[in-house]
């Protein structure tokens, strides 16, 4: 018998009213290297997580433990739990509306049949150009993760769906040393494809950056103008908008987005959507974490907000249909609403247009402690580790050290200058360089 | 349905011994000069309340071995939760192939004495043992507690416990094993005054049985935590500028793991991405700074062994102001021509050991809280609850941490609330401006989460004394 079949009846036994499966299996690869490979590690995991409800009571278990008494266990735990929860008035039954979208390119099929050699093959190149680079820069840390899952999910209301995925992500990380002078230098990449990994590319702009960042010096304080790289900006509008955009944020009180669809929130110049069926997006998938299909669904469009996500649980207490964001960050961790891909729309200039039309500002290259910025009031907060002047319309002096500040909602009305055309990805969130007008740099004074 | 999900009739969740050393045993024939395979059985509970309710109560349990295998140097790591002597066998010829494939000559692994010992925290109530209606209601109540005034506007509780049981075996003849268990309980009221909302965050927990939990008083914990978050949402963020700061434990202690324990790694350090690469005998903080490493301390995580079968001992990083030694594993300190000082952690078995630190903190020195703050004419005491987080950029030691409600010292005393406090600054430059150190000394771990690094997290603990800084750049948010 399958283990979920075999976790259903026992459940049901036990005499939970509904009970939903949900089973990964995952195989990794994983490479460490510096200036050389340093080691590899192959490993395949499974992993279940179990959600019963007994009429209102809900609870969740999970093991990586696959045999019969370990699963017949939990399944007894899980009920066991839910005996005591406390019932949630707001809970009506779990996803009944299963099925896959047209979400295309999410799977490579390559990945099955990549040796460990074609790996090593395509890494040792890009290791080997950050080392003869430059004699001042060399590769101090990188991480390779090539990892293919298959997920099955059902409940007592459905056959099992099934999907694939593949992920892969790279960081490299370089550090450069002249005289007294230190700096480093870090890309990386999160793909769906293995055709599409650019390693090389990856390791000279890494190292590129490490010798240019030798020079780089404190700047002073003041308003002027802020460009922020794609992948930078693309981190900072997922860190902040993650969770208001979520219906559970907005049900819970929590989001200021909140009685706020249909109004103008931002400039006509922004959109941003949460798209699920986007090919070889980073979460594009056929259903979410519940089983329910994916879509694309417009959040904010010209600058009017327009939905907020919602898996089954928060759209059935709206009385609306659920986006299809049903996302559980692990295995063991219950679904909860969370973006799939979230865009922000392209504008038209090119990232050299806006430093061009820019007679005095800065060009941000690279961000730590974004994640200090506060959601719920938009405090947006991040420490320039790598920046540029932009001075009469081109990229000066390095520096470092500067923090930016301001109020995300308030920038989107009014401090948005332009919106550049090279969409590119950190992880879920896609941006292009955005310029704004309206963040105050706080240097050295 | 998943191939390979299928319920595994013969499976197991324990592994003998003799089937360990069996497969070590088979990887010298495969041609591994050095081969230590990993078992772990894992447990954790989370209960989380909201707003006076359950929102959920989850539970998770994982078991299994992964194997490390070293051929001309090379590290080829593979696992499996399926402990089958047959899934055993494969797992060992694919860390053998990963081994392979990553080619090439390199230093010999790192020596290590040879140790066998079974090693078990002391506990008198098995969390798991606790019925889940015991848990929840004790999590319920501390969420209730919380709610004192109408200025509480959310209030989170988390319970957590944990138990984790590894056993390692090597080709060299190891053979430890360890048990070990976390409890803790987490707290978070948001508060909100004239418009004002703050939120504090604070936890406590320790390795030890149920009765840490049951033996403390929970209810005035949350209280305390609320009447914080309001007293700090009725005050002001303090005027930005450089000033001299007394740091609480709690906090000094996070921000000495983050921004120095990191750089004293010593796989950062043999790449040179750390700052404190060549500095070994070199003076890098002020006379009254000594830095510990430690496996087993009152308050800390329960480490007496490193996950390479090293004995986690007391290592001295930095002794009035010199940097003494790094905190290594057998990788690193093969590179670096030292020894291994026990600090080759791995997350689980799924994961290789990577250098880690254990419990890192400062070692008090004779000042009482009085004398610190004595001479400050006007500065700031960096409170130590409501900790939001930091980061370090390690390649050049710079900081930046949001911290709790905290107070304005003014001519040596102490004076009003201060919310929204960010300090930054240089690690190095820091260090060297200590010019009092406490006679205190708290050290905590943490239950919900730990530290994180190439992916993997490990709990650790941080602490020291209360420790005064002449100069150190404060911002508000």
């Amino acid at each position: 018998m399958e283990v979920a079949e075999v976790a259903v009846k026992k459940a049901l036994g036990l005499g939970a009213t509904e009970v939903e499966v949900y089973t990964q299996k995952t195989k990794n690869v994983r490479v460490e290297f510096d200036e050389k490979i340093q080691s590899l590690k192959t490993t395949e995991s499974l992993g279940i997580g179990l959600r019963v409800a007994l009429g209102r009571k809900i609870a969740t278990c999970a093991t990586s433990i696959l045999d019969e008494k370990e699963i017949s266990e939990i399944a007894t735990r899980t009920v066991k739990i839910a005996k005591v929860a406390p019932e949630d008035p707001h809970w009506k039954h779990m996803n009944k509306k299963f099925g896959k979208s047209s979400a295309q390119e999410y799977y490579d099929k390559a990945l099955e049949d990549l040796e460990h050699k074609e790996i090593i093959e395509k890494l040792i190149p890009a290791i080997d150009l950050m080392k003869n680079y430059d004699k001042r820069v060399k590769p101090t840390r990188g991480i390779l993760n090539v990892s293919t899952s298959n997920v099955s999910i059902l409940n007592n209301y459905s056959e099992s769906s099934e999907r694939r995925e593949s992920n892969i992500e790279v960081w490299m990380r370089t550090k450069a040393k002249e005289a007294n002078m230190e700096s480093t230098g870090n890309e990386h990449q999160e793909a769906k494809f293995w055709k599409e990994t650019k390693f090389e590319e990856l390791a000279e702009k890494a190292a590129e950056k490490a010798v240019k960042f030798l020079k780089a010096k404190p700047v002073s304080s003041g308003q002027m103008a802020v460009v922020i790289r794609n992948q930078i900006f693309a981190n900072i509008f997922g860190w902040i908008l993650n969770g208001p955009i979520t219906a559970e944020w907005v049900q819970k009180g929590r989001s200021p987005l909140a009685n706020k669809v249909g109004t103008q929130i931002a400039t006509e110049d922004l959109s941003i959507a949460d798209d699920g069926l986007m090919p070889k997006g980073w979460r594009t998938k056929p259903f979410d974490d519940e089983g329910h299909p994916t879509q694309r669904t417009p959040i904010i469009e010209k600058g009017v907000l327009k939905s907020y996500i919602y898996d089954n649980y928060t759209a059935i207490k709206d009385d609306v249909e659920s986006t299809g964001n049903a996302f559980r960050a692990f295995y063991w961790a219950g679904p909860q609403p969370a973006p799939t891909n979230l865009i922000l729309k392209a504008g038209k200039a090119s990232p050299e247009e806006i430093i061009q039309d820019t007679k005095k500002g800065v060009f941000v290259e690279e961000t730590i402690g974004e994640w200090l910025s506060n959601p719920v009031s938009g405090n947006l907060n991040a420490t320039i580790s790598h920046g540029y002047l932009i001075e009469n319309g081109e990229l000066t002096q390095p520096i470092k050290g500067a923090v930016i500040s301001g109020n995300f909602y308030e920038l989107l009305k009014d401090g948005i200058e332009v919106i550049g055309n090279d969409l590119r990805n950190s992880a879920h969130c896609y941006s292009p360089t955005v310029k704004f007008t309206k963040l105050t740099l706080a240097g050295q004074e | 349905m998943i191939r390979g999900a299928k319920i595994l009739k013969a499976k197991k969740e324990q592994v003998e011994e003799t089937e360990l050393e069996k497969i070590l045993d088979k990887a010298a024939k495969l041609g591994a000069s050095y081969a230590d395979a990993r078992y772990q059985n894992y447990e954790y509970e989370l209960i989380t309340v909201e707003n006076k309710t359950l929102k959920t109560y989850s539970s998770r349990r994982l078991s299994g071995v992964g194997i490390r295998a070293v051929i001309k140097g090379a590290v080829g790591y593979a696992s499996t939760s399926d402990l089958s002597p047959k899934s055993l066998e494969k797992t060992l010829e694919n860390a053998v192939k990963a081994a392979k494939s990553v080619g090439g000559e390199r230093k010999p692994f790192g020596k290590s004495k040879v140790e066998e010992a079974y090693v078990k925290l002391p506990i008198k109530v098995n969390p798991f043992d606790v019925s889940p209606e015991e848990k929840v209601s004790l999590a319920l109540d501390a969420n209730k507690s919380a709610w004192i005034s109408d200025e509480v506007k959310s209030a989170m509780t988390w319970l957590g416990c944990s138990r984790d049981v590894r056993l390692f075996m090597s080709s060299e003849g190891a053979r430890i094993n360890v048990e070990t268990a976390l409890v803790g309980l987490f707290h978070e009221t948001v508060a909100k005054v004239n418009g004002v909302m703050e939120r504090v965050p604070y936890s406590e927990s320790m390795c030890a049985g149920f009765e840490f939990i049951k033996n403390k008083d929970w209810n005035s914990f949350t209280a305390d935590i609320s009447k914080l978050a309001i007293e700090a949402a009725s005050s002001k963020t303090p005027p930005p500028g450089t000033y001299p700061v007394v740091v609480d434990p709690r906090v000094f202690g996070i921000l000495l793991h983050e921004a120095f324990g990191h750089a004293s790694e010593g796989d950062l350090v043999s790449t040179g991405e750390s700052v404190l690469q060549n500095k070994i005998g070199a003076k890098l903080a002020s006379d009254f700074v000594t830095i510990i490493d430690e496996g087993t301390v009152e308050g800390g995580y329960f480490y007496p062994f490193d996950d390479e079968g090293t004995k986690k001992k007391k290592t001295v990083i930095v002794e009035n102001g010199v940097l003494k030694n790094y905190i290594l594993d057998r990788e690193s300190a093969s590179q670096l021509g030292l020894e291994s000082t026990g600090n080759g952690r791995a997350q689980d078995f799924e994961n290789l050991p990577i250098v880690r630190q254990t419990n890192y903190y400062m070692q008090p020195k004779d000042y009482n809280f009085e004398e610190l703050i004595e001479d400050v004419d006007f500065g700031v005491y960096v409170g130590g609850r409501g900790t939001t987080g930091g980061e370090v950029e390690v390649g050049m030691g710079t900081f930046t941490f949001g911290v709790g409600p905290s107070k304005i010292i003014k001519n040596g005393e102490l004076a009003e609330t201060v919310r929204g406090v960010v300090i930054s600054g240089l690690i190095l430059e820091t260090l060297k401006t200590i010019d009092a150190v406490g006679n205190d000394l708290l050290i905590q771990t943490s239950a919900f989460g730990g530290c994180g690094k190439n992916g993997q997290r490990a709990s650790v603990g941080t602490g020291g004394p209360h420790v005064r800084v002449r100069k150190m750049t404060v911002g508000g948010r």
